[in-house]
């Protein structure tokens, strides 16, 4: 038998979520139909609220309602230093730390040729842009540790050094609180290589 | 090392099997198609996280079942643990004491084997890509560093490749993402030729006696690292990137207009030579034989000296092809040192005085009875 058709719509919508399957999308579907109206109505108005009011921040690429976000527009943060990460979620994760006070550019993506992401497919012209027009003296790559995060912190330094701009790139390694003979031995590998002097 | 139990659920055509080992030799004596490769299978893949008949794990699980486990304990010098392997539609689950490893190469390496069969022959005779298995296998499990750089090699020579095809295409043209990915690659491409390197050398020291012993003094073997490159010092891993990137800067034409990465450890060989001569090409079939045996007995040495604990054998319908001299040979080198797991259709064949009171299973149709004595 086939699902009534307003069923398969909405099958329709879950699928394209990421990690959604056929299987999990009538499950979710069915499920909706047999939720209060006021919660399927709220539920629909976040989503729209969600994709009309958010936009990324024309400076930085980060989430935001109004343009330039919050971070970009904030003058009591530093202007000197530029963090550039691969989604919003990881200034969602900084900003949680409340350590860093500088500013950010969100890349939107990581080089992955396999991926079909390439130079021109991630958010760097705006990121040279920036460092052109604004007094910038630091740059730090907090890509992941990842082949591809490397890559593309190894290939953005090539881009920025040239103008004399500071290049640093997050420590990888050991984290707070876990035991040395725990780790693996990749992750003590990388701790050993990131050593520091104190 | 040796393997005091295992259990089977949902394994190939066992539905449920439980048994305990002997810590010297176990045979499992049965018909064709009983399910004696099945349970050496099992071994290997709790020692290993994949099969070495199957890169599809989910042919491991039973017909018309969900999910395939084995789990075993393993008892080494100074501890014992168990493992535990789960195979479903979704992906395989490795826990290493209780523990679930997402990086296989945390898992890899806790329990070692050796797996001798017979179209290990191939190894000599077979194309390069066998050997470089071989190594990677065997490497593998002995060092966990090996393992990381290995697959990071592999995942970006995937990446430049399809870089390559791209600028090829006309598709890119950034240059400097592609230098940026060479010296990615030449960075653990180093890596793994250093390992690669020392692993043929050592290898050849520990099966020169060997197989000297097997051909009589007749024969001399050596085995050489063929590299698609030339090196200037293959244990200076900085020299070896440099030589790397060299490589990769008088291909760099060739490989835009192909598309593809040229040289590097992708395209290496093992050779073997017995009294200078390339056993591949040149070997009879008994040197060839007497070439994989003495290999195989190098890698139980080379694993003992470079772990500290003797690996695990599996020796599966390989018996009956030596002839009494090989036989003898390994029989002799393995005992009392070296758990063994060996296959037969029947015993008639082996070398019984040699076999030190082996532990017989009688493999039926998927069930596991042990002999009583
Ligand atoms: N996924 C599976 N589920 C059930 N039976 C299987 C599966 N894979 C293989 N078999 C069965 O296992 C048997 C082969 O076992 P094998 O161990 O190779 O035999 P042998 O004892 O000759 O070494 C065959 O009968 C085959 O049908
Ligand atoms: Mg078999
Ligand atoms: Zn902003």
């Amino acid at each position: 038998m086939q699902y009534p058709e307003p069923i398969s719509k909405l099958m329709d919508s879950y699928m394209k979520l990421p990690g959604i399957g056929a299987k999990t999308a009538a499950r979710l579907a069915f499920f909706t139909i047999d939720m209060d109206e006021e919660d399927v109505t709220d539920f629909a108005k976040s989503l729209i609220s969600a994709k009309r009011d958010l936009h990324y921040c024309s400076i930085c690429g980060n989430i935001t309602e109004s343009d330039p976000c919050d971070i970009c527009r904030d003058k009591d943060r530093d202007r000197s230093t530029i963090l550039v990460v691969e989604d919003v979620k990881d200034v969602m994760a900084l900003e949680r730390v409340r350590e860093y006070h500088g500013l950010y550019h969100v890349l939107h993506g990581i080089l992955s040729p396999i991926e079909g992401t390439g130079p021109e497919d991630i958010n760097i012209p705006s990121l040279l842009k920036r460092l052109q027009s604004e007094e910038v003296q630091e740059v730090i790559l907090a890509t992941n540790a990842s082949a591809e995060g490397e890559a593309t912190a190894t290939y953005l330094s090539r881009l920025i050094r040239p103008a004399g701009i500071k290049v640093t790139r997050l420590a990888h390694g050991l984290s707070v609180g876990s035991d040395i003979e725990y780790a693996d031995e990749i992750t003590l590998l990388k701790a050993v290589e990131g050593r520091r002097e104190i | 090392m040796f393997i005091q139990q295992l259990e089977l659920t949902h394994f190939r055509n066992y539905e449920k099997a439980e048994v305990a080992f002997s810590k010297g030799i176990n045979v499992f004596l049965g018909e064709n198609a009983q399910g004696k490769t099945n349970l050496m299978e099992a071994i290997y893949v709790l020692a290993m996280a994949r099969s070495h008949r199957t890169a599809n794990d989910k042919e491991l699980i039973q017909w018309n079942e969900e999910f395939a486990r084995i789990s075993g304990r393993v008892q080494k010098k100074h501890s014992s643990f168990p493992l535990d392997i789960t195979i479903s539609r979704k992906g395989k689950k490795a826990k290493f004491n209780h523990l679930e490893q997402k990086k296989l190469s945390a898992y890899i390496g806790n329990l070692n084997v050796i797996l001798f069969a017979p179209e290990d022959l191939s190894l000599v005779k077979g194309a390069p890509n066998v050997r470089r298995k071989f190594i990677d296998m065997e490497l593998g499990q002995i060092s966990p560093v090996y393992l990381h750089h290995l697959v990071e090699y592999q995942h970006i020579l995937k990446q430049r490749n399809q870089y390559l095809k791209q600028l090829a295409m006309r598709k890119a043209t950034d240059l400097t993402f592609l230098e940026v990915l060479t010296e990615q690659l030449a960075i653990s491409g180093a890596a793994v030729l250093k390992e690669r390197f020392s692993f043929a050398k050592q290898l050849e020291t520990w099966a020169q006696p060997i197989h000297q012993e097997i051909s009589k003094q007749r024969e001399e073997l050596m085995i050489d690292y063929a590299c698609s490159i030339v090196l200037t010092d293959p244990e200076d891993k900085e020299a070896i990137y440099t030589d790397l990137l060299n490589v990769y800067q008088d291909n760099q034409k060739r490989e835009l207009d192909q598309g593809t990465t040229i040289a590097g450890p992708h395209r290496d060989d093992l050779k073997f030579f017995v009294n200078e001569k390339n056993v591949q090409t040149y070997g009879s079939q008994g040197q060839q034989r007497t070439t994989a045996l003495s290999i195989k007995l190098a890698e139980i040495s080379l694993m003992h000296e470079l772990t500290g604990e003797y690996p695990v054998l599996l020796l599966d319908d390989v018996l009956s092809e030596l002839d009494d001299n090989r036989q003898t040979h390994l029989l002799t080198a393995i005992q009392n040192k070296v758990q063994t797991f060996l296959t037969t259709t029947s015993l008639d064949g082996v070398k019984k005085n040699l076999l030190d009171a082996p532990k017989v299973f009688n493999i039926d149709q998927g069930n596991i009875e042990t002999e009583s004595e």
